[in-house]
């Protein structure tokens, strides 16, 4: 696959949010609209383009901890705005951003997280569980060896503690289930098809209208080539 | 699955004893004695250069002296000794050997690369081993008890692998105490050779084996033990502890996924998509061989309570909740079948209380009648095959004769109830059969009835409700792994 291959070749060890988001999308795992900026010019035709709100996060691969380092400005509603937020984010004194990444902004009401690991025995092992900022503080997760069934994808969802969660409240609609076991899927497919794929986090994962989407992800690559 | 048959090491026509000895403290004297008090069938070699004969029985200078074919050799001889040894019984044809001594790959690299000579030697002929480090092996069809401990297991449908010796021969000597009896056990030691999973696969086909019991501390790797299991597991339950839980967890990872991937989190995983059914203590682990292994599975998670009295039955109901289970409530039929049987304030609903009516028959007939419900697919019945306890009283009560008539009578009204449970616990291992529901007993204390239970009447009854639970709860996990779709 190009994105991995031009990567490794850089030696870059992980995938920008952008890279990882194009990754996950062969896989039809549902991403945000997004694209990439040079010039505030550039990020308002493509704020127009992808449909106000949106969100601007500095691009690139080594920025991983976007939250920590004030990368992200959430709900941007015009031209206007999106030119300051612009203008910030590239002047930022702690990270060199280079590029910013113009985003469709998703409000969501529930958070998850969907992920991949390697363990040392078992290969390739996918992660499910409560999103944002409850994944660390809850732990609430549940794993499965990939390859995947469909019956594991449906049985993992229902081993977190918070399961309820992916029911229908507050006039939400429920998760559709078949859709996120697409992502439990494709995620685990990912793994076994490539082995330089070290980890991946999708946190955090939304829902529109209960249909999940990827709204942020990071794609961790292996040291060796194989 | 492609797998040794293992009929020899378990069932074999005679074995050779090879370090036998007449010293009482040794092993070579231990495990010869073992095999002969447990009353084994065929012929006992037992090997020593000097000795003219040890416990009567005539010693030979080597393998090579037999002078028949030999289907299984032990060894017990010091660690520098066994590859000339795996040679000779190589030479002589033996198909298995079961090494007892240690100091092999357990002790550091020296050892692992005499392991690896060994069982090099061993390939090279044709010799499967079991071990080294091993405490040995159990077969109850073969009478055969070729283990270190002086232990005498039950007979019974449970057979177990272990990776830990002591782990295994114990869990055999406390069957003794629970009712629990084994078909087969090896402990596979350092597993140089044959390994767990030779020894499931082999387990899965022996039609002797309802349940097969595993206790595991590591897996290499490169051994297919999971995707064995998953077939073994649509045969029949296998109940795993997984000893050596240690988190891996806040290794360098790079993402969340990978940081919060404990070691045992991901067995975990891998023992539910393998249908093993994991138990987190000893308890749990003897609890369940002893429901799986004299029990249907049950065909769901609904659960109907009987109980004498309110309490335990609230306990119990809240238990079956937190665990996932369902107490659903009673239908207007059955309601209407119990009232017939129980005074006009029983409970009407589930758990059926029957409010501390002291009679054995009315409890029976409420249990047919939860058995006939098909609202339920097992039942917990609280109070069942209680022994009734011999009235007590002070020995130094003096008092006019109508209070000493009446402790008197009560005496005997006991004593004469105390046979009545015998009758209900029949009963109940009959209601078990003809409806294919399971009825866990419960009988607060008294791990001695629980045996009786069992052993008498096929009733499995545990001393407190929270354990009878728990049980349920796996079993109908592995009712779950058996009603999803099957994928290879």
């Amino acid at each position: 696959m190009k994105i991995l291959e031009d990567a490794l070749k850089r030696n870059a060890k992980t995938l920008s949010e952008y890279g990882s988001k194009q990754l996950l999308a062969e896989y039809k795992i549902p991403v945000t609209k997004e694209q990439v900026a040079k010039t505030a010019d550039e990020a308002v035709a493509m704020a127009s383009e992808i449909g106000y709100p949106v969100v601007l996060k500095g691009s690139g691969e080594e920025l991983s901890h976007k939250t920590e380092l004030n990368l992200i400005a959430l709900d941007l509603a015009d031209e206007k705005s999106v030119r300051e937020a612009f203008q910030e984010l590239t002047s930022n004194p702690k990270a060199d951003v280079k590029e910013v990444l113009i985003q469709q902004m998703v409000k969501g009401d529930r958070e998850f997280v969907v992920g991949l690991t390697r363990d040392p025995q078992f290969g390739p092992c996918v992660m499910f569980g409560l999103g944002g900022i409850f994944t660390e503080i809850l732990e609430d997760v549940a794993f499965r060896v990939a390859p995947l069934t469909r019956w594991d994808a449906m049985d993992m969802m229902n081993d977190i503690r918070g399961k309820k969660i992916l029911d229908a409240f507050r006039g939400k609609p429920a998760v559709d289930r078949e859709a996120l076991a697409d992502i439990l899927l494709a995620v685990g497919q990912i793994g076994t098809d490539h082995d330089q794929v070290n980890e991946i986090d999708i946190n955090p994962l939304k829902l529109i209208n209960g249909k999940p989407i990827a709204v942020d992800a990071l794609v961790v690559l292996g040291s060796e080539e194989k | 699955m492609n797998s040794v048959d293992l009929d020899k090491l378990f069932n074999p026509r005679n074995i050779a004893l090879v370090g036998a000895s007449g010293n009482p403290a040794k092993w070579g004297h231990i495990i010869l004695l073992n095999i002969l008090k447990g009353n084994y069938p065929g012929t006992v070699y037992p090997v020593n250069l000097k000795e003219e004969a040890i416990l009567g029985y005539k010693c030979y200078p080597s393998v090579g002296d037999i002078p028949d074919t030999v289907d299984l050799a032990m060894l017990t001889t010091p660690s520098h000794l066994v590859p000339s040894l795996i040679e000779e019984c190589g030479k002589k044809n033996i198909p298995f050997v079961i090494v007892i001594t240690s100091d092999f790959s357990e002790t550091g690299p020296e050892g692992a690369e005499l392991e690896r000579e060994v069982v090099e030697i061993g390939r090279r002929y044709g010799v499967r081993i079991v071990g080294p480090n091993t405490m040995g092996i159990f077969s109850s069809k073969s009478n055969l008890h070729a283990l270190m401990p002086p232990v005498m297991p039950l007979n019974g449908s449970v057979s177990m692998f272990s990776q830990s010796g002591n782990v295994g021969v114990q869990m055999l000597s406390w069957g003794t105490e629970e009712g629990v009896g084994f078909e087969k056990f090896v402990s596979s030691g350092n597993e140089g050779d044959l390994t767990c999973v030779d020894y499931l696969s082999y387990l899965s086909r022996d039609e002797a084996t309802r349940v097969i019991l595993a206790y595991l501390e590591g897996i290499d790797p490169g051994a297919d033990l999971f995707p064995v299991a998953r077939e073994v597991s649509r045969i029949k339950p296998i109940l795993v502890f997984k000893g050596g839980r240690t988190e891996a967890g806040g290794k360098a990872a790079a993402s969340h996924s990978g940081a919060m991937a404990g070691e045992t989190r991901i067995y975990r995983a891998a023992f539910i998509q393998s249908g093993m059914i994991e138990v987190k203590t000893s308890q749990a682990l003897m609890d369940c061989a002893k429901a799986f292994s004299n029990y249907p599975i049950p065909m769901g998670k609904r659960v109907g309570i009987i109980t004498r009295g309110g309490g335990w039955g609230v306990i119990t109901a809240d238990f079956c909740e937190e665990n996932g289970l369902i107490v659903p409530p009673l239908p207007m039929d059955i309601i209407d079948k119990f009232d017939k049987l129980l005074p006009k304030y029983w409970s009407r609903s589930n758990p059926v209380d029957l409010v501390a009516t002291i009679a054995y028959d009315p409890y029976l007939e409420c249990l047919e009648i939860l058995t006939e419900w098909e609202g339920i697919d097992a039942i917990i019945a609280l109070g069942a095959g209680i022994r009734v306890p011999e009235y007590k009283y002070s020995k130094e009560v003096k008092g006019p004769k109508e209070l000493m008539n009446t402790i008197d009578f009560l005496t005997k009204m006991m004593k004469e109830r105390a046979k009545k449970p015998d009758k209900m616990l029949e009963s109940m291992g009959a209601l078990v059969k003809r409806s294919g529901k399971p009825i866990i007993g419960v009988a607060i204390g008294a791990e001695a009835t629980h045996k009786m239970n069992l052993e008498r009447f096929q009733v499995v009854s545990y001393p407190t409700p929270e354990r009878g639970v728990r049980v349920l709860r796996q079993m109908y996990k592995y009712r779950r792994f058996l009603n999803s779709p099957s994928t290879t």
